[in-house]
């Protein structure tokens, strides 16, 4: 009966231990730590003092855990917390900016390389690579000279205008990606359900990639968010200047103020980390799942 | 309801012809199934009637109104397709609400229509759900519902099918099937399975190769198939082919095999056999028209045997004779192995008769 099998009493075969599963793990921990050092030491470092940063042996803990560095760069009737507060919001301008232009152009570009076939089309999406095939600072000088043409050296339009450059290639490939996922036969039912194109891409394809609008979003707005040299060449004025530029400022050629330089840097990441953490979930929710049998 | 008719439709790309002077009318309430092997246009066709391809010549009628520039919209036809397309992000209700929004109907006639529906196809209880989470049969359903909510002049179905296990396909045949009865709906079906379209249709369309072979109903194209290809394509087993010469012998025809044997034919087939326009003919017959003997009788010409397949309530023997196999039903009882001499006897009344040349049927009237 079940009793007399389930109470015989089992061998105990010892298990081998899993060598290979082991040492990934191993590996998985060494390249946390690798990770995650950097952001912890600019965390504890940015709630020290000035004194205590410097000292050697370094404290690992702060003896006097201090948020004045914090409340300096937050407070804006001082004139470090002006500039901070200034150049946070120029770089939230020029991201948000070039994120919403990026998926503006992007969308509706991705989805006719993913469904029209017209003459030129592999020419075409092939060239919009182009760009990437280069280092960035290779544009540095030419995008310098056309800007001065344009008269856009010193205004956030230059730096919106070349983020878009270097954003948008991949934003189209991505979303092309998505595009030619979501199987043509939906957007056929809904234009014999009486609507038409456009409304067949509005109700129908629109909902369905929106984690790869999302992801090519975060995507365009990092890459504006963290962009240095560009920013650094086109804008020479203060009240213009972008994070990434601006933090510069708290190293000054005697001292640098460390707390305050991570306190800074800390709240610069803040952005992108609660991006994350909000639409994270779209990166992994599968794409259209149950919409047709495959 | 409507009828839809096509006259001379063409569809290429560049040099390729998809579609090819194809016509043919189907009445109002009439089922039709459009059938043929992969790649042979019956799909294109299909879409250039819903107006998802553009038309390349000839013109295409649904209830009397010229359609070939008009939207897929403005054609108010409903379609179900292979895959469904369910909206992936939508709830069955708002799937099967879909085309009456779209339609701008009121919010309440929305509610009743989609419960009617549901009724019928009893998916009442499945209403609130994402497609992802229903079965293969039901997402089925819900692709009928979408189409049949709408009471549209015509149903386009594209091997709806196709996706299904063989049991629920047997089920759902009859309940499309039992579907057309009930609304008297005008249906155009495209299917690979010739037994679909057999089963179901009032009238089938065998496609081939872009062209039109055979418009007829199923019963007629089975009895009569114009040609080899729509001989061969339609029953299962296939007919089976046999290329033969016809030799006179005095007033009366034999057809004549490379093997040697001779086979006397009636008046009326030699009639036909005569009009080929080469001595090369083929004989065709289905497997229930012939007769197995294990020992020579008059009019038998000689065999030997394939392979057996017992299927239970009868078994398909396939027997080498002139270089084709042939299938021949027996009775299960009759025991048969492989290598054994048999004779094969004809049915002169239900023979037919191909040129081997244009490989169209050799007929007289």
């Amino acid at each position: 009966m079940t009793d007399a099998t389930s109470t015989r009493i089992r061998p105990v075969t010892k298990k081998p231990v899993d060598y290979w599963r082991w040492s990934g793990r191993v590996f998985l921990v060494l390249l946390l730590i690798f990770t995650a050092m950097p952001m912890a030491w600019m965390l504890i470092t940015s709630l020290k003092t000035g004194f205590a940063a410097m000292q050697y042996p370094p404290q690992w803990w702060p003896a006097s855990p201090t948020l004045e560095n914090y409340a300096r760069l937050l407070d804006p009737r001082n004139s470090i917390g002006q500039d901070f507060l200034r150049y946070f919001w120029n770089s939230l301008w020029v991201s948000t900016a070039t994120t919403i232009l990026a998926i503006i152009v992007a969308v509706p570009a991705a989805y006719a390389f993913s469904r029209f076939r017209f003459p030129g089309r592999t020419f075409l999406f092939f060239s919009v690579l182009l760009r990437n095939m280069f280092p960035a600072i290779v544009f540095l000088v030419p995008l310098f000279i056309l800007m001065r043409l344009l008269g856009l050296v010193n205004t956030h339009g230059s730096l919106i205008l070349t983020y878009l450059t270097f954003g948008l290639p991949l934003a189209i490939w991505l979303l092309k990606g998505f595009y030619d996922n979501i199987p043509i036969q939906l957007e056929q039912a809904a234009r014999i359900d009486g609507a038409t194109r456009f409304q067949a891409f509005l109700y129908i394809v629109m909902p369905l990639s929106t984690p790869g609008i999302i992801a090519t979003a975060i995507y365009s707005f990092i890459g504006a968010w963290n962009e240095y040299i560009y920013a650094y060449t086109f804008l020479t004025k203060h009240d213009q200047m972008t994070l990434p530029v601006g933090i510069q400022r708290f190293f000054s050629e005697n001292a640098t103020d460390w707390p305050g330089l991570m306190a800074a840097t800390f709240m610069m990441s803040v952005p992108v980390v609660v991006l994350f953490l909000v639409l994270q979930k779209y990166f992994v929710q599968a794409l259209t799942e149950g919409a047709v049998k495959h | 309801m409507a009828e839809v008719v096509l006259e001379h439709v063409m569809k290429n790309y560049g040099s390729l012809y998809a579609v090819n002077d194809v016509s043919f009318t189907v009445n109002d309430g009439e089922f039709v199934a459009l059938v043929g092997p992969s790649g042979c246009g019956k799909t294109t066709t299909l879409n250039l009637i819903a107006g998802l391809l553009p038309i390349s010549g000839g013109d295409i009628a649904i209830g009397n109104r010229v359609v070939n520039d008009l939207d897929p919209k403005d054609r108010d036809i409903a379609m179900v397709f292979q895959n469904y397309a369910l909206y992936p992000n939508k709830t069955v209700f708002n799937n099967l609400a879909f085309p009456l929004q779209m339609r701008k109907l009121p919010k309440a006639e929305i509610a009743t229509k989609v419960a009617e529906a549901a009724r019928i196809l009893d998916i009442t209880h499945l209403l609130e759900r994402k497609p992802r989470e229903l079965s293969g049969g039901q997402q089925q359903r819900v692709a009928l519902g979408r189409a049949l909510v709408r009471d549209p002049l015509v149903f386009l179905m594209d091997e709806p099918l196709s996706n299904l296990d063989a049991k629920l396909r047997v089920q759902m045949r009859s309940e499309i099937k039992r579907f057309h009865h009930n609304l008297g709906a005008t249906i155009i079906y495209v299917t690979h399975d010739q037994l679909e379209a057999v089963t179901m249709a009032d009238k089938m369309a065998v496609m081939n190769g872009g062209f039109l072979q055979q418009y007829d109903t199923p019963a007629q194209v089975f009895a009569n198939p114009v040609n080899m290809f729509v001989a061969s394509f339609v029953g299962s087993p296939a007919m089976s082919l046999i290329s033969l010469q016809a030799v006179s012998r005095g007033t009366d025809m034999v057809l004549q095999s490379a093997e040697g044997w001779e086979l006397p034919l009636s008046p009326t087939n030699a009639q036909k056999a005569r009009l080929s326009t080469t001595k090369n003919v083929v004989l065709g017959a289905r497997h229930s028209t012939l007769k197995l003997h294990k020992s020579q009788v008059p009019g038998s010409v000689p065999g030997k045997i394939y392979t057996v397949e017992p299927t239970g309530d009868v078994t398909f023997a396939q027997v080498f004779i002139a270089e084709a196999v042939v299938n021949i039903s027996v009775d299960p009882s009759v025991h048969l192995s492989p290598d054994e001499p048999v004779w094969i006897e004809f049915d002169q009344e239900r023979v037919h008769l191909f040129d081997a040349e244009t490989t169209s049927a050799l007929t007289v009237r």
